[in-house]
């Protein structure tokens, strides 16, 4: 078994990958796969296997330039020949290139990356990126092309990987392409009106029953792919005032993203921060709260220690899906505080009365609160922290 | 509902009682060479800017450098916006000019022939700016040169996704196409995708009809101070 | 404010004038277009001369006429360019002679290419700009014609390099003027190359229309062509 290099993935496959296979990053428009291609490549190549970049996104000497964002050396395994490009862009802006393989025609592309996977025998391919080649080659060629590579490398033992961004294909042509891989990764967003989070999961693997889970992850520069376990979840339906709320509570200095941001800007940002408060250390995920994102709540609750769940004291209409999510995020099984926000507005609710219409047991605190007032933020904590420790 | 006033003197009567550009709409400015519609643009996002509305401005055309020459030809400076962080670019072009670029927070080099990146800009974009206020605006200028660096069937996948980005945040926008640089059936593909079409062609403005509402006509010039119309 | 620069061109800083002084817009991309034999290459030589005799260098790409035929063409107008290779303030990308087998060897100032190669073509490119616009902050280049690389090659091919090429001229500072000769493309990339440029100029032969320039409206004069090159009005 060979490692992928990207954390969490390896124990979602059964620990790796096997010799020869395929596997196709499926990113949904927005979230940042280029980098799950270069990490797999770069760990392979450090490892001492040897590796080819295809590309007709970017000109090779823009790929090195990312790679060195990231911390990682191609150039040096460019000049020792562990890695070489196959150059599908340049030519295409009349750019000169010196890779030892250039497209000039997209009717070559089949052949040419045929004899690259040739050149480098247990060794690593990317293919990057596959969307651009369908819309040049047409659908149907491109499904036996790829049939034909990834067949190639399985006789050489080497490993494809292919960065694909569905964008809105027939959803038809995106299964055959799905079906002709051996391993298929999903690279999600994770939105509320915007992209507050990605995550990966295996969709598929021919070799292993994949494990179901997915997984929070953001690119750093430097750095790459980095997985993100939140322990302290805050959630709760739309316009409740999560996001001010994980703003509040989590300290800036010390926050993953900030730090991330400081030395280059992340690719994505997250709602995402670090708790330091009285000797209690944790990271926050404030999660969407339309139903679609359901699944993360209940994959990422498992991790958790604790939920913060905001209701908006003045929307009872909302009580319902509050309720719900509480369930989706099996928050029962963990200790929980509902923060009942904006307190200030005239309508509100008290905490007693959202109790009996929210049908909650009493062991359950409820506090009130005004997140943009900074009102109720350290009694939530101390809250929880109560629920955790005791007193 | 959130309404934009749009900033070209005359247009926001254009479009009758409402009196601006209702938030979640998405607009097409089309027309041939050199008739205004990046002007448009360039009104359309600097007037936002003095209301405290940020903008995600995607720029195809023109690079950085250009983008703050051309609005400082009609006094409208950018930079300072830039430096507080309500205007976010993302620069398609620059990178051709063979020169090393740093990004900053709220300035991106994409490029052309790398849509699937340039998403994921829009996304961290569109993230940005919605933090700064929900009532934002994004430009899109233009499809033309992305024509001639994509498939055209790749261009509008991309312009579909940058348009859900768009909607999914309640925000507007405004794309720019060159009419006759494409087959007509992707024109058409063109109009059909967004929810307002407007055509300049170097006299008069003219917002298309829609389901609701009727076409609406309208002459325009263009001087030092930019767009007006009647 | 609007920076211009002195075309060369009798009469055409005249028809360009608002209210300041007249010429072509500073840092920016100019495309004349027209039928064959109305004088494109002709303005493109009155642009280049102007520039040199001001101390503003050259990087001229010749695609229709070798270097040979580039000096007879502009010496018929009495502009003698021998000086200007020598103090290395004009730098030619020559995209044809090596076409017709003849053999130049290759100077600072000549760059041998060929309009079968569009990536040589940028390579030369390259070092020509930074050859150029080391000499000078402020320089000129002429792109004659797009028609004969289109001819070679696939025509969007040519679009992204004039993108390309455009981008390096105006990064460096430069201001460029591009020639193409109307109908010989598909009307579609016709159109793209007027929406990728600042100005677009039309000639056909009698009259000369600035169809679209940075800060100055429509404007239309006639023309005509004699020994001193182009004169533009009466």
């Amino acid at each position: 078994m060979k490692k992928t290099y990207i954390p969490k993935l390896d124990d979602l496959l059964g620990g790796g990958i096997l010799e020869g296979v395929s596997i196709m990053f499926c990113a949904y428009p927005g979230v940042d796969c280029e980098a799950f291609g270069y990490q797999m490549l770069n760990g392979r190549v450090e490892d001492g296997d040897r590796g080819f970049i295809f590309t007709n996104v970017a000109e090779p000497e823009t790929i090195q330039y990312e790679f060195n964002s990231y911390g990682w050396n191609l150039e040096s395994f460019i000049d020792s020949e562990k890695v070489f490009f196959v150059d599908g862009s340049s030519s295409f802006l009349g750019a000169p290139s010196e890779s030892k393989y250039t497209i000039q025609d997209y009717a070559e592309v089949e052949d040419v990356i045929l004899d690259a996977i040739n050149d480098i025998p247990k060794g690593i391919g990317i293919i990057n990126n596959l969307s651009v080649l369908i819309d040049y080659m047409g659908n149907g060629d491109t499904i036996d092309i790829i049939k034909n590579w990834n067949q190639k490398a399985k006789e050489n033992e080497t490993t494809l990987v292919y960065i694909f961004t569905e964008w809105d294909y027939d959803t038809g042509l995106i299964q055959k392409i799905k079906e002709s891989m051996d391993c298929v990764v999903d690279l999600t967003t994770i939105e509320e009106r915007v992209i507050i989070g990605q995550g990966f999961m295996v969709a598929r693997a021919s070799w292993t029953e994949p494990v179901e889970t997915m997984v929070l992850f953001f690119v750093v520069q430097p750095g790459g792919v980095k997985v993100y376990v939140p322990k302290i979840l805050v959630t709760g339906p739309y316009n409740s005032g999560k996001s001010s709320f994980v703003k509040a509570i989590t300290t800036e200095s010390v926050s993953v993203d900030r730090k991330a941001l400081g030395a280059f800007p992340t690719t994505i940002a997250m709602d995402i921060g670090h708790v330091d408060y009285k000797g209690f250390l944790a990271d926050v995920f404030g999660t969407p709260g339309q139903e679609r994102f359901d699944l993360i709540l209940n994959v990422l609750s498992k991790e958790a220690v604790g939920a913060f769940i905001m209701v908006d004291s003045t929307a009872p209409k909302t009580f319902a899906r509050a309720k719900e999510m509480i369930r989706k995020t099996r928050a029962e099984a963990i200790p929980k505080i509902i923060v009942a926000n904006k307190q200030d507005l005239p309508d509100a609710l008290s905490p007693e009365e959202i109790r009996e219409k929210m049908k909650l047991k009493k062991d359950i605190p409820i506090i009130p609160a005004v997140v943009t007032e900074k009102k109720g933020i350290e009694e939530s904590l101390d809250a929880l922290l109560k629920l955790l420790y005791g007193d | 509902m959130k309404l934009y006033e749009s900033g070209v003197p005359g247009f926001d009567a254009l479009l009758g009682d409402v009196g601006g550009i209702p938030e979640n709409t998405v607009n097409l400015l089309y027309g041939p060479p050199k008739v205004g519609k990046s002007i448009f643009c360039y009104q359309f996002m600097y007037n936002g800017l003095l209301q405290e509305e940020p903008c995600l401005f995607i720029t195809a055309d023109y690079g950085l450098k250009e983008l703050q020459q051309r609005t400082m030809d009609f006094n409208w400076f950018i930079q300072t916006h830039m430096q507080q962080q309500n205007l976010y670019v993302i620069d398609l072009l620059s990178r051709l000019s063979g020169k090393k670029l740093e990004d900053s927070a709220n300035y991106k080099i994409s490029s052309l022939q790398n849509p699937t990146d340039m998403m994921v800009k829009v996304g961290t974009g569109t993230r940005a700016v919605f933090q700064k206020s929900t009532k934002f605006r994004s430009v899109f200028d233009s499809l033309t040169v992305q024509f001639a660096f994509n498939p055209d069937h790749l261009v509008l996948r991309v312009l579909k996704a940058y348009i859900n980005r768009i909607k999914e945040a309640r925000g507007i926008a405004i794309i720019t196409h060159t009419e006759g640089t494409v087959e007509s059936k992707i024109e058409d593909y063109l109009k059909n995708t967004v929810d307002n079409v407007i055509y300049l062609d170097g006299n008069n403005i003219t917002i298309e009809a829609t389901e609701e509402t009727q076409e609406v006509k309208a002459p325009y010039t263009i001087d030092d101070n930019g767009i007006s119309i009647g | 404010m609007i920076l211009r620069i002195p075309s060369g061109i009798p009469g055409f800083d005249v028809l360009t004038s608002g209210d300041g002084v007249g010429g072509i817009p500073e840092n920016t991309v100019t495309l004349v277009y027209g039928p064959p034999k109305v004088g494109k290459s002709i303005f493109c030589y009155h642009f280049m001369y102007n520039g040199l005799l001001q101390g503003e260098p050259c990087l001229y790409i010749t695609s229709d006429y070798g270097l040979k035929q580039f000096q007879q063409n502009t010496r018929d107008f009495g502009w003698e360019l021998d000086n200007y290779f020598q103090d290395e303030t004009l730098c030619l990308i020559d995209a044809i002679s090596s076409v017709s087998g003849s053999k130049i060897v290759d100077t600072p100032t000549y760059l041998s290419s060929s309009v079968h190669n569009p990536t040589d073509i940028m390579v030369k490119l390259g070092v020509g700009t930074r050859f150029i616009s080391q000499k000078s902050a402020r320089f000129r280049s002429v792109l004659d014609s797009l028609t004969t690389l289109m001819a070679f090659n696939q025509e969007m091919l040519i679009v992204r390099v004039l993108t390309a090429y455009i981008m390096r001229i105006k990064e460096d500072g430069g201001t460029a003027v591009v020639t193409y000769t109307e109908g010989s493309a598909d009307s579609k990339v016709e159109t793209m190359l007027k929406a990728v440029v600042d100005n677009v100029i039309h000639l056909d032969g009698n009259e000369i229309t600035i169809e679209a320039m940075v800060g100055t409206g429509k404007k239309k004069s006639s023309y005509e062509i004699t020994d001193s090159g182009i004169t533009v009005g009466e």
